[in-house]
């Protein structure tokens, strides 16, 4: 990881590739036409886009949503890789580490599979290959059949410690919920402890700025689910640290009272760009919805980011929230298609900015 | 007081003192020259990413990149000058 980091960073020549990269994904339009599509063609679609070279690569071994979905996986995976192959000097390390969030994608994947009981030949297909874990280990991941052996397989890693000491209780709660959040939480964790607090306005100050918000936007969705689903479970133990909007025993309080989480919500400084998530949660009283506008919330804070700052690390995150809202969107697409859901449907499961 | 005075004079009537005109002159084109090239660093990086991924951005990219350009033309002039 530190063999990159000696050299000047170049925003320019990385942010020039992610921007024209960002341009190209799918567009409003594409998604209306892909909503009416059957899985065919939905695969024929992307064979004349982006995806074209992962479509032909597996479309001998699989077929129809199957071979959307890999294609999927195996694009993101190899564009997240060109990304850390571009970069070079402090700007690698902040992608870098950016990326193991895919470490952490993959480490739920794997709980969620064991809790499940699913085939372990599933779970591999789910898994994203970018990030920092080997295929090695990642191997050893699916192969195991219990959470005890996962947990065992991942204690040389960040999230070793937070998993074991989030098993008992998961045990005697039986949900997944405890474990889910150590593994968010040792992602943010060691995201933060490199950063420090840096001079305003630099790169790395920005950085934080947005890691900022996506902590607190997962802490707020934490607290909004523990509320909704009636656990017994106490929202302020599984805070995620350093976000900005709400401390611990803050936000114990909150999710007892939605109403009163709102309006705090409101009189931040996310005020402004989560008052349509809000509305939603309001008026819907649904969940789902509210969780879309946050995630269209976050995208568009981060293009806002990425405007406002354009040599920074702003442009290459909001590329990769965008691209893997993108490969969200065209899987709920073509999964819903495949189980007959109507137009209208799945375009409530789309974010759209 | 007197020292000071003489030190004036001497500098104000000796006009060859100092650098040459053509040296200054050079010496301006150098900088020009600099300071296209800073320019042309981050615009033509940025210009052979935005290629890479879009063959159209071939001519806007060359543009921009030769934009700097004006700054040598420029400091190009001032030989003339001395």
């Amino acid at each position: 990881m530190s063999a990159n980091t000696e050299r000047s960073p170049n925003y320019e020549y990385v942010t020039a590739r992610v921007r024209a990269q960002k341009a190209r994904l799918f567009d409003e339009d594409d998604y209306r036409k892909l909503v009416r599509m059957d899985p065919g063609e939905i695969a024929r679609f992307m064979e004349e886009t982006e995806y074209e070279t992962e479509m032909n690569a597996l479309g001998t071994r699989h077929s129809g949503v199957d071979l959307v979905e890999y294609a999927l996986n195996r694009n993101l995976a190899k564009r997240f890789d060109d990304l850390l192959t571009w970069a070079e000097g402090s700007l690698y390390g902040y992608i870098a580490n950016y990326l193991r969030k895919f470490d952490a994608w993959n480490v739920k994947t794997v709980i969620r599979g064991v809790y499940t009981d699913a085939d372990a030949s599933d779970v591999d297909d789910d898994l994203i290959r970018t990030g920092e874990f080997s295929d090695r280990l990642l191997d050893r991941l699916v192969e195991a059949g219990r959470m005890e052996e996962v947990v065992e397989t991942l204690s040389n890693t960040i999230f070793g410690d937070p998993l074991e000491a989030a098993m008992p209780d998961f045990e005697s709660e039986d949900v997944l919920v405890p474990l889910e959040n150590a593994v968010d939480r040792a992602f943010y964790a060691h995201l933060m402890d490199d950063i420090g607090t840096p001079e305003p306005d630099s790169p790395r100050a920005l950085y934080r700025e947005f890691l900022e918000a996506e902590i607190d936007f997962r802490n707020l969705r934490n607290a909004l689910r523990i509320a909704r689903s009636g656990a017994d479970i106490d929202p302020g133990e599984y805070h995620i640290e350093g976000g900005g909007l709400f401390r611990a025993e803050e936000l114990r309080q909150l999710a007892a009272n939605v109403d009163q989480l709102v309006e705090r919500i409101r009189e931040s400084s996310y005020g402004e760009e989560l008052s349509a998530a809000l509305d939603e949660l309001a008026e819907a009283d649904a969940l789902m919805g509210f969780e879309h506008a946050l995630d269209a919330a976050l995208l568009e804070y981060s293009a806002k980011l990425s405007n406002r700052y354009p040599m920074s690390v702003c442009p290459v995150l909001s590329y990769v929230l965008a691209k893997e809202r993108e490969v969200e969107n065209v899987r709920a697409v073509a999964r819903g298609r495949e189980a007959g859901l109507d137009v209208e449907e799945i375009e409530e499961e789309l974010v759209i900015t | 007081m007197m020292e000071t005075l003489e030190l004036a004079s001497v500098v104000l009537q000796d006009s060859s003192g100092g650098i040459s005109g053509p040296a200054a002159a050079a010496l301006a084109v150098g900088l020009g020259a600099l300071g296209t090239g800073y320019a042309q660093r981050g615009i033509g990086s940025a210009a052979i990413g935005a290629v890479a991924e879009d063959d159209d951005m071939f001519v806007p990219g060359l543009i921009f990149t030769a934009l700097p350009e004006t700054l040598i033309i420029i400091a190009f002039v001032t030989i003339f000058l001395v």
